[in-house]
């Protein structure tokens, strides 16, 4: 290959002048309002650079799902080897159920859904979209939650199709206590200094201490949020009042942004007509017969 | 007359095919410690054949289009490629005439003053060290590939021909 030589002197003088002209159009270009510059980067960007912009979107998407898959498939894992040691402590609770004539617990089913942020029509960032197979309509209000912890409240279904409120929602409260039950409050969302969004646990007696990092879990009242499910961990005493009350500041397990799926508790369920009395049987410590697009949790445990 | 067109279409290829993966592995290669500059070594490439003043024009609507791509700097990245694309070109009959063995060391040097010269621009922020042996490891995987394309092509417009 034979390269080019610098040519002529006046050759050289009009490449000078080409080169000038375009360094002082780049310093106009630095000096052009930010408005300007987006407008001249909006059009290469869906011009000449659409196809690369495709591509990387292709390539995040597949990376996102690839990452979704992994969480997943170790999510999966560590239930499976949760399901099988909880299977003795399941046939020693229903062994001792029959011994005490008690009907088998029921907790109701859940039924698994996407969740998108967001409203579209409103852009409210406090709501959510929640879609699940058809031929599920889950009583509403329904508590949402992941297999972190809480995640909100769905207000409204149709045909598989609802809408709800994370636990930002400023009227959104749910009833809480410690695993022990040895205190009970209701919580809130609540800014904390510098604008993050935390929980606040009210109406604790002044008694009563809570250390930091307790865990509280859903309480049921109410019927709205099943009970035991993880909300939140204890940060800190925020205030006191008039020494007869005081509240505290609770970090959430989940926050919105990190759901992408969520479950709804089927209250339903509970109302459907089921066994009564529980038999000693082999294959009951097993799985639990309930319908396939449920997550059903009826057991003693 | 066959035989420079041959190798002109070649290179051209070799070029746009350096563009064309700078463009679509941009996210992963600026996340990489240490990567090769693809555009400014695409860029160098083309400014052996190109007279200072194209060579100049190219390196600014190249430095548009990673402006655009990068949502940032788009002056500091047009005036860099701009003067990238002119110094190239006026300085390669400095370096050498016909010799091939040589890309290597101009593509070498050229990406090495042209991240450090971006760098200066503060279209990333950097210190002493990523300025120096930061660039001049992206600098010396960048002459390794692109030598290997400028080899690659050469050879394939010899056997052409």
């Amino acid at each position: 290959m034979r390269y080019l030589t610098a040519g002529r002197p006046e050759s050289q003088r009009r490449d000078l002048l080409i080169a000038v002209g375009l360094a002082f159009l780049s310093l106009f270009i630095a000096g052009m309002s930010p408005d300007s510059r987006l407008a001249v980067t909006r059009v290469v960007r869906s011009t000449v650079l659409a196809p690369f912009l495709g591509a990387h979107r292709v390539f995040a998407r597949s990376a996102e799902l690839t990452e979704r898959v992994t969480a997943l498939e170790l999510e999966r894992e560590r239930l499976a080897v949760e399901v099988l040691q909880s299977a003795n402590l399941k046939l020693e609770n229903r062994q001792l159920r029959i011994i005490a004539g008690l009907p088998e617990r029921r907790a109701g089913d859940f039924a698994v859904g996407e969740v998108t942020a967001g409203a579209p029509e409103t852009g409210a960032s406090h709501t959510f979209l929640f879609r699940t197979r058809e031929g599920i309509e889950p009583l509403t209000p329904a508590g949402i939650s992941t297999p972190q912890g809480l995640l909100g409240v769905l207000r409204i279904t149709d045909g598989g199709s609802g809408l709800g409120e994370f636990w930002t929602h400023p009227d959104f409260r749910v009833g809480v206590r410690t695993p022990d039950g040895s205190a009970t409050g209701i919580l809130r969302a609540y800014p904390a200094e510098g604008g993050e969004t935390m929980m606040l646990l009210d109406g604790i007696p002044f008694q009563t201490s809570l250390a930091a990092g307790t865990l509280l879990e859903t309480s049921g009242e109410g019927g709205v949020h099943p009970p035991g499910v993880p909300v939140g961990r204890v940060v800190r005493e925020e205030d006191s009042r008039s020494g007869w009350s005081h509240s505290y500041l609770v970090a959430p397990l989940v926050r919105p942004g990190q759901a992408r799926v969520g479950l709804v508790w089927l209250v339903r369920s509970l109302l459907e007509p089921g066994p009564e009395k529980v038999g000693i049987d082999s294959t009951s410590a097993g799985q639990e017969p309930g319908r396939s697009d449920r997550v059903s949790s009826d057991s003693g445990d | 007359m066959d035989v420079e067109r041959s190798a002109w279409a070649w290179s051209l290829a070799g070029i746009a095919t350096l563009l064309v993966l700078h463009f679509l592995f941009r996210p992963l290669l600026v996340r990489l410690p240490v990567a090769p500059n693809l555009l400014v070594g695409a860029l160098l490439l083309a400014t052996l054949r190109l007279r200072s003043g194209h060579a100049a024009v190219l390196g600014f609507g190249l430095g548009i289009l990673e402006a655009s791509m990068a949502l940032e700097g788009m002056g500091s990245y047009a005036l860099a490629l701009t003067v990238v694309g002119y110094v190239g070109a006026r300085s390669r009959d400095l370096l050498f005439a016909d010799a091939r063995f040589y890309v290597f060391g101009y593509v070498f040097v050229g990406t090495w003053l042209a991240e450090i010269v971006l760098l200066l621009l503060g279209t990333s922020p950097a210190g002493p060290v990523r300025l120096i042996l930061g660039s001049g490891a992206d600098a010396l995987l960048t002459a390794t590939i692109c030598g290997g394309v400028e080899a690659l092509t050469a050879s394939l417009s010899a056997r052409q021909v």
